[in-house]
């Protein structure tokens, strides 16, 4: 569901392989975070542009997962995003929690200078 | 001028399976009677995000049954979902009285980014309202609720309501959205 892409001193890039995420696979999504912040202790940017549909409970795992990250001084930045999705994320204002790029190289960039 | 009324029915089966098929059933429905001078773009958004959150509702609180959405195009567009799962908390909530008065009003969840509140219209109706927060006590992501179902719908639609039919034992959600954006 989640792989790793591409790692620095301070993040790694992980890029999202489900097309579809909603309540189904938003635990499994969670966990997967979770290990990740775990194993690495670093930054998470995460990719979402393979991701067409997304719902509540998906946000609510993304969510809680940025909590646990924050918890470990760490952060989950997220890229990639489609317009309806990250339309979404502003509607509920959740755009004022989480950092948000157009695309990967340009949050590696401004996670090296974090 | 407003559009000749069209209404299409779809029965859910509660099941993440048809979450897809379902969804771009009803927006191919919705996208091919948007009046012109609409902001297409926005209804389809906004639409989008309805049905998948009612969609998702139906998956977690509908039960074993079937869930009937009507859409129906006409002065306003309406998207309703029925089933015949546990009534709403909020219809059997005794503290939480239907009437006129600002004691009618409850909030329902709270973060620094967000409140919903449900308005108690009659003993069996809420109707949903949201409104965004200060940001002014933000402390910390701790704070930011979980659970957006309810907050996304409201905060998408011109109308939200919820309607408990003691008669057939049936949970009503009616969405309408404006065609045209008031001015």
């Amino acid at each position: 569901m989640i792989n790793i892409s591409n790692q620095g001193p301070k993040f790694i890039t992980a890029e999202v392989t489900i097309t579809e995420a909603n309540l189904s696979n938003s635990d499994e999504f969670k966990a997967e975070l979770v290990k990740l912040l775990d194993e690495h202790n670093k930054i998470i940017i995460l990719d979402l542009q393979e991701l067409k549909y997304v719902d509540s409970a998906f946000l609510g795992a993304l969510v809680s997962a940025l909590k646990y990250a924050i918890s470990l001084k760490l952060d989950i930045v997220l890229v990639g995003l489609r317009s309806d999705i990250r339309d979404l994320i502003k509607l509920i204002r959740l755009d004022k929690v989480f950092k948000i790029y157009n695309y990967a190289e340009e949050a590696q960039f401004a996670v090296n200078k974090f | 001028m407003a559009p000749r009324a069209e209404k299409m029915e779809l029965e859910f089966n509660n099941g993440t399976g048809g979450l897809i098929a379902s969804l771009q059933q009803m927006l191919e429905f919705i996208s091919g009677r948007i009046p012109s001078g609409a902001d297409a773009e926005d209804i389809l958004f906004r639409s989008k995000v309805i049905i998948t959150e009612l969609l998702t509702n139906a998956i977690k609180h509908a039960g074993k049954g079937t869930t009937l959405f009507e859409i129906e195009s006409s002065a306003c567009l309406s998207i309703r979902k029925t089933d015949k799962g546990a009534p709403l908390y909020l219809v059997t909530d005794n503290d939480h009285p239907a009437g006129s008065g600002s004691n009618n009003k409850k909030l329902i969840s709270a973060d620094p980014l967000n409140a919903l509140f449900a308005i108690r219209e009659n003993e069996n109706r809420v109707r949903f309202t949201s409104e965004e927060s200060s940001m002014d006590d933000f402390l910390s992501v701790e704070q930011v609720m979980e659970h957006f179902g309810l907050l996304i719908i409201a905060r998408s639609s011109d109308e939200f309501t919820y309607t408990y039919h003691n008669d057939t034992g049936s949970n009503v959600f009616s969405v309408s959205l404006n065609w045209y954006a008031e001015n």
